[in-house]
Formats: C-alpha cells, sequence, structure tokens
C-alpha cells in the first residue's frame, strides 16, 4: 500500500509537469496583462506588456495584445495633437479587443476606411460607463485635443451605478496570491479558462450553476421598467457629474438591447447615437466569436465601418 | 453515481481506502463494505429502486438452493427456475416493457380499423441497470440449473455479487461462476493487479470523456435534423455514431473491469476491439461480449445451438438476435436492428465462417494487414454502422426516413459542428485513437502495453491532454447504455 501511495504521488506530480510543460509548449493559456489604478484613480493595463490571448480548449483563436505606454491595448501611442484628427475609442472588452491581433483592431479597421485619422482604443475589460466618464474627465487635457469620442455603451450591463468609485478590490483580488499562483502555473490558468473547475465550483455552492458568459441576452420586452428607469437615472448623474461634450461624443449602441426610454431621452438632448444593431441584423455571417459573445472579425469590421459611415463628413 | 462525476472521485478512494486498510483482515467486512458501497452508489440515482435489487437478490439466492435441492428432480427443478425467470423478466417486463406492450397492442388494433385509448398507459420510470442485473441473476439459478456451479449459503458473498458497483448499472453481465467464487474468496492486496486496474480506468475514462462526449453533439445534431442534411453529413453521423458508442459503452467497460481490479476482482472482457471485426461473427465476438456470450450460454444452446441441424440453426440465431435486439430497450428500432445483425450473421453462417476469427486478430503475425483483412474490416464497420441508424433513430419511422434522405439527396456538402469548432480536429482524433487500437489489438486489457517507461508516461500525459483538449463542460455526460 505504501509503495503504491508513493508511486501514485510521483506519477501524479510528474504527469502535472508533463502537463504544464505541454500547455506552455502548446500555448493553451491566455494571458492577462496586469492592471493597476493610476495617480487618476483610472483602472487600467500597466504599460508594456505584450502577450497572446487565447481562446477555446484548442487555441481556436490565438491573437497577440500589445499594452501602450498609456495602459491600453493598442498598435497605437496616445499622442493627439490640435494638428491630426484623432477618435477615442472608449469601452470594455468588446474594444479592448484582446479576441482579435492589436494590429487588426476596430480602430486599426476605423483608420484604414478614414485616410489620416488616428483612433485611440481606451478599452479595458469590465469598463462601465462610470470608468468611461471618469476617464475622459480624469484625462480632461488629453481628451480636449482628440477630435471625436465614441463611447460604446451597453445599455443592461454599463449603467450600474450613478457614480465612479475606483474598484480596489477587484485590483486587490487579481494581484493576490490566489491569482499569481493561478496566474504563473499555465496548467491552472488553462484549466480554469476551459471550465474544469466548473463542477467543483457547483458542488461548493450547492449545485448553483454560475451565469455564463455565452448567455442569451434577455429580450427588450421582458425587461424590467423599472430597472430601465435607474439605469437612465445613473446616466443622467454620469453626465451630470463629469460632463458629456455633445459636439464630439457618440455613444455607439446596439439598440435591440436599449431602453426607447434612453433613445429618447438622447435624441431630446441632442446627443449623438451610432445605433449598430441594423448592421449586425443585416449580417449574412456571424458577428460573435464562437467561443464567447465578443465580436468576431466580421462583427469589428461592421463596427468599424459604421463608425467610419459616422464621421465621413465631418472629416471631409 | 456517474464513474465520471466529482462524487465518484469521492467515493472510490474512500472505499478503496476502508477496504484494504480498515477491513483488510476480514472478508465478511469486505463485503459487506461492498454492498453498503453498492447501495450508495446506486442509491445515488434514485433510493427507491434498490428494493428491486435486493428482492432479485433474495429471490435468486432463495430459488437458487431450491433448484440444488431438487437437482435430481428435473421437474422440481425445473419449477424453481421457471419462478427465477418468471420474477426477473416481470420486473423487466414491468418496468421496461409494459408500455411497449399496450402501445403496440393499440397500434395493432388500429390497423384492423379499431381505436383504443392508451388508458392503461404508466409513468414508468426505468431503474437505471435493470437489464444487466436480472440477467446476472438469472445466469446464477441457470448455472446451477445446468450443474456448473453450486449454490452459496453465505448471502452477504451473494449480496455483493448480485450488486458489485463497478458493473451493476450497465455490465460487464458476469456469471456467477467468474464473479461469486471471487467474493466468497479471500483477497490479496495485489500491486500489479491495481496499477494494471488504474491504467483501464485511464484508457476508459479517454474513450468516454475524448471520443465520445465530443463525438455526442455532432451525432445529435445530425440525426436530430437529419432531414436538412445532406447524404455526405448524414453518413458521417452513422460513422461518427458508432465511434461514439463504442468509446462510451466499452470505456465504461473499462472504468468497471479497472474499478474492480482495486478491489482484487476480475471481471470479464467485454469489448476486444470490435472495429477490426472481419466478419459480422468476429464482431460479436468482439462486442458486449458478456450479453451474446450470456444469449449463447442461456438461450442459444438451450435451444440446440448449431446442432440442429441448418435450418433450425437459422431459427436460433434469428431468435437471439432478435432477443438481443429487444434486450436494449422497449422500440422497434432496436428489434429491426437486432433482426439486421441476424440476416448480416446468417450468411457467414451458412458459409462456415462463424468461428474463423474465433481465436485470432486482424495482422495476427504482421505489421500491418492484407489488403483482405482491409477490405473485410471495411465492409464489416460499413454494416455495422448502417445497423445503428436504427440504433440510433428515436422512432422507426425516423430511421427509415434517414436511410431515405441519404438516397433522395445524394450530394456532397461540407458539414459545420453545431457549436462551430473546427471538425478537423475531430477526424484527427478518430484517425489517432483508430492507430493505436491497432496497435494495441491484442490485448484488450494492457492499453499501455509499451516496455519503455518513457513511452508509457509519455501516452499517459498526452491522454490526460486530450481529456483537456477536448473537455466541455456543456456536454451531457450520461452513459448511453445507462438507457437499457
Amino acid at each position: 500500500m505504501k509503495n503504491l501511495i508513493l508511486k501514485s504521488v510521483l506519477y501524479i506530480g510528474l504527469i502535472l509537469l508533463a502537463l504544464e510543460g505541454l500547455v506552455r509548449v502548446l500555448h493553451l493559456y491566455t494571458e492577462d496583462p496586469p492592471r493597476f489604478i493610476d495617480e487618476k484613480l483610472v483602472e487600467k493595463r500597466v504599460p508594456g506588456h505584450q502577450g497572446y490571448a487565447v481562446t477555446g480548449n484548442r487555441n481556436q483563436n490565438f491573437s497577440e495584445f500589445r499594452i501602450n505606454s498609456f495602459g491600453f491595448n493598442s498598435a497605437n501611442e496616445f499622442n493627439p495633437s490640435k494638428e491630426d484628427f484623432e477618435i477615442a475609442l472608449i469601452g470594455d472588452s468588446f474594444i479592448e479587443g484582446f479576441h482579435q491581433d492589436y494590429d487588426d483592431s476596430t480602430g486599426e479597421k476605423i483608420e484604414n476606411l478614414l485616410q489620416g485619422v488616428s483612433v485611440y482604443e481606451y478599452g479595458y475589460a469590465g469598463y462601465d460607463l462610470a470608468n468611461q466618464m471618469h476617464l475622459i474627465n480624469a484625462y480632461a487635457q488629453q481628451f480636449a485635443l482628440i477630435d471625436k469620442i465614441v463611447i460604446y455603451l451597453n445599455f443592461e450591463s454599463d449603467l450600474g451605478r450613478a457614480e465612479y468609485q475606483p474598484n480596489y478590490g477587484r485590483i486587490n483580488m487579481l494581484n493576490s496570491m490566489v491569482f499569481k499562483i493561478r496566474d504563473n502555473i499555465k496548467l491552472l490558468a488553462y484549466g480554469s479558462k476551459i471550465g474544469i473547475l466548473e463542477p467543483l465550483k457547483r458542488l461548493v455552492q450547492g449545485g448553483e450553476v454560475n451565469k455564463n458568459e455565452n448567455e442569451q441576452p434577455v429580450p427588450r420586452e421582458n425587461s424590467d421598467n423599472n430597472e430601465d428607469h435607474i439605469r437612465l437615472t445613473n446616466f443622467k448623474s454620469l453626465i451630470n457629474l463629469y460632463g458629456f461634450d455633445k459636439t464630439k461624443t457618440s455613444i455607439l449602441f446596439d439598440s435591440r438591447k436599449t431602453s426607447n426610454e434612453f433613445i429618447e431621452f438622447c435624441n431630446s438632448e441632442g446627443i449623438d447615437l451610432i445605433d449598430f444593431s441594423n448592421a449586425f441584423q443585416r449580417s449574412k455571417k456571424p458577428t460573435t466569436l464562437i467561443y464567447d459573445h465578443h465580436w468576431n472579425n466580421n462583427g469589428r469590421t461592421l463596427i468599424a465601418s459604421q463608425i467610419a459611415e459616422h464621421f465621413k463628413n465631418s472629416i471631409n | 453515481m456517474l464513474f465520471n462525476s466529482l462524487e465518484f472521485l469521492v467515493f472510490l478512494p474512500l472505499v478503496f481506502f476502508l477496504y484494504w486498510v480498515v477491513f483488510k483482515k476480514n472478508l465478511q467486512h469486505q463485503n459487506i463494505l461492498i454492498i453498503l458501497a453498492s447501495y450508495l452508489f446506486y442509491g445515488w440515482w434514485d433510493w427507491r429502486f434498490l428494493i428491486l435489487i435486493l428482492l432479485s437478490t433474495l429471490v435468486d439466492f432463495y430459488v437458487g438452493q431450491q433448484i440444488f435441492k431438487n437437482i435430481d428432480n428435473k421437474k422440481k427443478a425445473q419449477y424453481w427456475l421457471w419462478v427465477s425467470m418468471a420474477f426477473n423478466l416481470s420486473l423487466l417486463g414491468f418496468f421496461k416493457y409494459f408500455n411497449f406492450f399496450i402501445d403496440s397492442f393499440i397500434e395493432m388494433f388500429s390497423m384492423v380499423g379499431y381505436e383504443m385509448k392508451s388508458t392503461w398507459m404508466l409513468r414508468i420510470i426505468l431503474p437505471v441497470g435493470i437489464s444487466f442485473y436480472t440477467f446476472q441473476t438469472m445466469s446464477y439459478s441457470f448455472d446451477i440449473y445446468y450443474k456448473k456451479l453450486k449454490p452459496t449459503k453465505d448471502l452477504v458473498a451473494f449480496t455483493a455479487f448480485v450488486a458489485f458497483f463497478p458493473q451493476l448499472v450497465a455490465g460487464p453481465i458476469e456469471r456467477a461462476s467468474n464473479l461469486l467464487s471471487q467474493i466468497t474468496n479471500k483477497r490479496d492486496f495485489n500491486y500489479d493487479q491495481i496499477v494494471s486496474g488504474l491504467k483501464l480506468i485511464l484508457w476508459g475514462f479517454f474513450k468516454k470523456l475524448v471520443i465520445a462526449d465530443s463525438l455526442a453533439p455532432i451525432v445529435d445534431d445530425i440525426f436530430a435534423n437529419y432531414a436538412d442534411y445532406p447524404a455526405s453529413t448524414l453518413i458521417l453521423g452513422v460513422f461518427l455514431f458508432s465511434f461514439q458508442v463504442y468509446g462510451d459503452f466499452s470505456g465504461y467497460s473499462d472504468i468497471a473491469i479497472g474499478t474492480a481490479k482495486l478491489f482484487g476482482i476480475e471481471l470479464m472482457s467485454n469489448f476486444k476491439f470490435p472495429n477490426f471485426s472481419r466478419n459480422v461473427a468476429e464482431y460479436w465476438q468482439r462486442w458486449h461480449i458478456s450479453l451474446s456470450t450470456w444469449f449463447r450460454h442461456y438461450l442459444y444452446i438451450p435451444l440446440g445451438g448449431n446442432r440442429v441441424g441448418k435450418l433450425l440453426s437459422i431459427r436460433n440465431i434469428s431468435i437471439i438476435f432478435i432477443v438481443s435486439g429487444f434486450w436494449h430497450g422497449a422500440n422497434w428500432t432496436f428489434i429491426v436492428w437486432g433482426a439486421l445483425h441476424a440476416l448480416f450473421y446468417i450468411p457467414v453462417y451458412l458459409m462456415g465462417r462463424n468461428r474463423m476469427y474465433a481465436d485470432n486478430v486482424i495482422a495476427e503475425n504482421s505489421w500491418f494487414p492484407s489488403i483482405k483483412e482491409i477490405g473485410q474490416v471495411v465492409l464489416t464497420f460499413l454494416m455495422v454502422s448502417f445497423s445503428r441508424i436504427f440504433f440510433r433513430s428515436p422512432t422507426i419511422t425516423d430511421s427509415f426516413a434517414y436511410i431515405k434522405q441519404i438516397g433522395e439527396d445524394f450530394s456532397y456538402a461540407p458539414y459545420a459542428h453545431p457549436m462551430g469548432y473546427r471538425m478537423v480536429d475531430f477526424y484527427i482524433l478518430i484517425a489517432i485513437f483508430t492507430l493505436y487500437e491497432y496497435l494495441i489489438r491484442k490485448d484488450e486489457r494492457s492499453p499501455f502495453k509499451f516496455k519503455s517507461r518513457f513511452v508509457r508516461f509519455a501516452v499517459y500525459a498526452l491522454l490526460i491532454l486530450g481529456m483537456l483538449l477536448f473537455y466541455d463542460d456543456g456536454v451531457n455526460r450520461s452513459f448511453i447504455y445507462f438507457q437499457f
């Protein structure tokens, strides 16, 4: 029995080591550049990180990212000037775009469609409108030099609060020992990514299933009017608190997932809207990745063409 | 409890520890532990059906003794054998076939213009594994009747024999002469046997989690939407189902045999690389061996086997295949599937080739098979796969519609995975799996028989990597044969 236990432990250890090696060699794990909160209380990535984001068990989606000196995933450095025409594209993971090479991002696609324009992508996984408004406010000087600002707003998930507060809890959690171990042991990072730990989590949570990020959005007609009203109130609060330059700021949104009350309010206030729902609905090809809900190359191309079309006249 | 569940991951080491450390010195205590563990294992699904196992145990324990007591009085012995059969087949008949018979009667009457309402239909849940353990207990009574076995007086050992958890719900269907004798004798802790068991468990998990579970969504999609697909996709669906059902069931059997080895018990082999069979007769010597030998010993031979002339032998072959189909489930699809196999088997029998490959494997003395062997294997695989259209379809109408669709839309179109995965990954997987099975084709109980420790270790690591590469939390991971 002793022999069996000793050998089992030895074999399990060696197999885990071999798997760690295989996962590294085949680059099955995804890399997540570290996050921090800067001196202006803006949450962003630690500058200078490069690596690869991976989706799917078998490396089905593999893309390179590059964090610029300002702390965002972009091919451009952010040096706006009065002479040049710049567009700031602000949003969450959809704009951060780890699911496609940084040099083939939505911003790059817009630049290809609009000659002489630079697109700065301020995308960060987890941003809501409060983060975005605070970013613009905190770096007011930089944004003053930028000609157009596009804020990607997911109405149902980005209007949960009326005021920005830096999320130290999340940063501390991601910098904690447990997460550091997970990120450094690539086998664990991989196992966690493909959901191998989900049954264990379910067992611990007493059979409760976690909310799946691939879950289909609830149809608008089923959504709660009261919640929609709270979202609109939060929106009003945020634009009052941080200011909203209507002359150069547009909201990129999907009207299929946005309340009419919100759209009517924006129209009445003269807030510029870019609705990409028709383009997505008309598309014969899928617009999102197979393995998660983020936009795929086709989705990004459609978004880029919507934005380029919207600003085509302003630039000329 | 499923083998591929977290609960089992906790359950197995715990029972193993109690068995070899706490109760090591006392056989009776070990057997009681087997019973408790087995009842817990089974009761995890539905504890109410434990009563059926217990009843089946008690009836056959008593019947076995009565048969033996009257062994010289053929009429009385036969009477007690009928009691066992009547009881076990009634259990099966009620829980598995009741609605089927009522439904079939109603359909039969409606064909002659008499409409009946199905007021007799019952909402019966099929107890998991009922077809397996009832056949196992019946084999005990049969063996005593045929004087191959003496009944045991040890009720604990007999209860452990019926309920032994590794093979309780999906076989192999053991014979008392093999399993009961091991349970009544002292087992010793044997390091090599345990390691061999662990290897089989690993191989079984690979077959289940990687081959069967990864192909399941594709097969489900094709069979559910067959009317929308061209012939190329439908043929692909049939082939992939062949690999799925093989991976699923043989994977289960390997885990069962491996788990039994951990407790010092050797179960019979249930699969011997059936995909390399050179004719349908060889296929049935390699596929679900514990069931096909059961039917041979307890049905085919008592009916006269092949000693009764060609015509009656053909009748006997037809009976065992149709009954074997019916054993799988209360559906005409299984009966047609069994009948098809009888049709495939009879010509082989008439040509006298049914025992031709009983003692050898493809490419027995060479690295590569001959062209003739490749042709035979391909033809057998095609026939067996074709029959599986009936096995997999939900109704007989669907089976024929599936075949009709192949004929009507005989065209090619690339198939896209329902979840969007690369199909080429699955083709490569099947190719590697088939090649590996070919390499180990001579010994189904030693899947990692490599001299080099390094090669063995590399294979273990790659198999586990395969499980990760094809892991999908969303796939229903129950075993196909649990429904039978």
